[in-house]
């Protein structure tokens, strides 16, 4: 009986870790993605104005700022919270650049989502590289 | 303040949860790959305590990843002597009965001093009186003494004393143990009138009271010295 016991309890943990493992990528994944999509959408657009004080982009930023706090605090159980500062110090700076209407930085703080998001993905997978 | 103290006491349980899944083998008695989970585990758990920003889950999942990696360790240990010895070493011979075997010694990393330390430990100031010492996985030393200087036991007496019996607890600081009375057939009714007869109020002033298989019983009161009796029948562990 205590053998059982003590299996189960090791076959519960196993699954505590699967569930683990299935549940970062759900979350994680899918929350950077989302943000990726919306800084791809926003990029598309930029590509046609010439200036930020346009309303589809103050939409789609605010999109991006509702898509990240929705997400957030799900991050906060699997990521350093350090680690996901990052992105809303970003989304607070496209937002500063609209109002003084500053493309250049604008594009550069959707470019460091960007790839904050395309290396945190990448570095989140199970690789050889980030094994060793 | 309020997260670290929570986090603490979830961490606490959690490090207290595995080391029970794990067994209960003491520092002393760990083989090798034991130590060093404990060593990790304990470096682990202080991390996401100490730092907010590190999700609980961060300590955890590695803390259940040795624990996991511990109990298929463990079985692969059991059911592989060749594995088993890999991963704990083997036992080796460090003395016998030509003298210290200097080779195993040095195999070992140790010093004689080292050696007679733990000779002394085990209850012999001198080589002489050792046929044999083992060093064992664990890192102790098991000794054979040479046959004139084991101690006597009651077989080589022939005393033809009786086997001995472990004294089952009733009453412990005031409190009934309830497995314990119906191990020995006895009521607290008739227990609180042995007591009341030997001098104490109340249970509640009992700091311990045990009987052995003949009956023999043990009771010192919280005030009061200790005092041995026969029960007569009454208790029978």
């Amino acid at each position: 009986m205590t053998k059982i016991f003590h299996y189960i309890n090791f076959a519960l943990i196993f699954l505590f870790l699967v569930g683990i493992c299935i549940l970062e990528e759900v979350i994680v994944s899918g929350s950077l993605k989302a943000v990726q999509n919306d800084v791809l959408a926003i990029e598309q657009v930029l590509q046609e104005k010439d200036a930020l004080l346009d309303s589809e982009i103050i939409i789609m930023v605010d999109n991006l700022e509702y898509t990240w706090a929705k997400n957030e605090s799900k991050m906060c159980y699997m990521v350093n919270h350090k680690s996901i500062q990052e992105i809303g110090v970003e989304i607070a700076r496209l937002k500063g650049c609209i109002v003084i209407d500053n493309i250049d930085d604008f594009r550069i703080s959707l470019e460091h989502l960007s790839l904050y998001c395309h290396s945190y993905l990448h570095f989140m997978g199970a690789s050889i590289h980030n094994v060793l | 303040m309020v997260t670290i103290v929570l986090r603490a006491i979830i961490i606490y349980l959690i490090v207290l949860l595995i080391f029970r899944i794990m067994g209960k083998r003491q520092i002393g008695q760990m083989q090798p790959f034991e130590l060093v989970l404990t060593l990790i585990i304990a470096d682990l758990a202080t991390i996401p305590m100490a730092e907010v920003s590190v999700p609980v889950l961060h300590g955890i999942v590695p803390l259940f990843t040795l624990t996991i990696l511990h109990f298929i360790l463990t079985l692969i240990s059991k059911s592989s002597t060749w594995f088993s010895k890999f991963i704990s070493g083997k036992p080796v011979i460090v003395i016998n009965p030509k003298g210290i075997d200097y080779k195993a010694i040095k195999m070992l990393n140790l010093s004689i001093d080292d050696i007679l330390a733990a000779l002394r430990n085990c209850g012999y100031f001198s080589i002489a009186q050792v046929q044999y010492a083992i060093m064992e996985t664990n890192g102790k030393i098991s000794v054979l003494p040479k046959a004139e200087f084991s101690p006597a036991t009651n077989g080589d007496l022939e005393t033809g004393a009786e086997d001995s019996f472990i004294p089952i607890t009733l009453i412990n600081e005031g409190k009934f143990m309830e497995e314990n009375l119906k191990l020995a057939g006895v009521e607290r009714s008739k227990l609180e009138e042995i007591i009341k007869s030997k001098g104490c109020k109340s249970y509640k002033d009992v700091l311990l009271f045990s009987v052995d298989q003949n009956g023999q019983a043990f009771l010192q009161c919280k005030k009061g010295e200790a005092q041995s009796f026969a029960t007569s029948g009454v208790v029978q562990a």
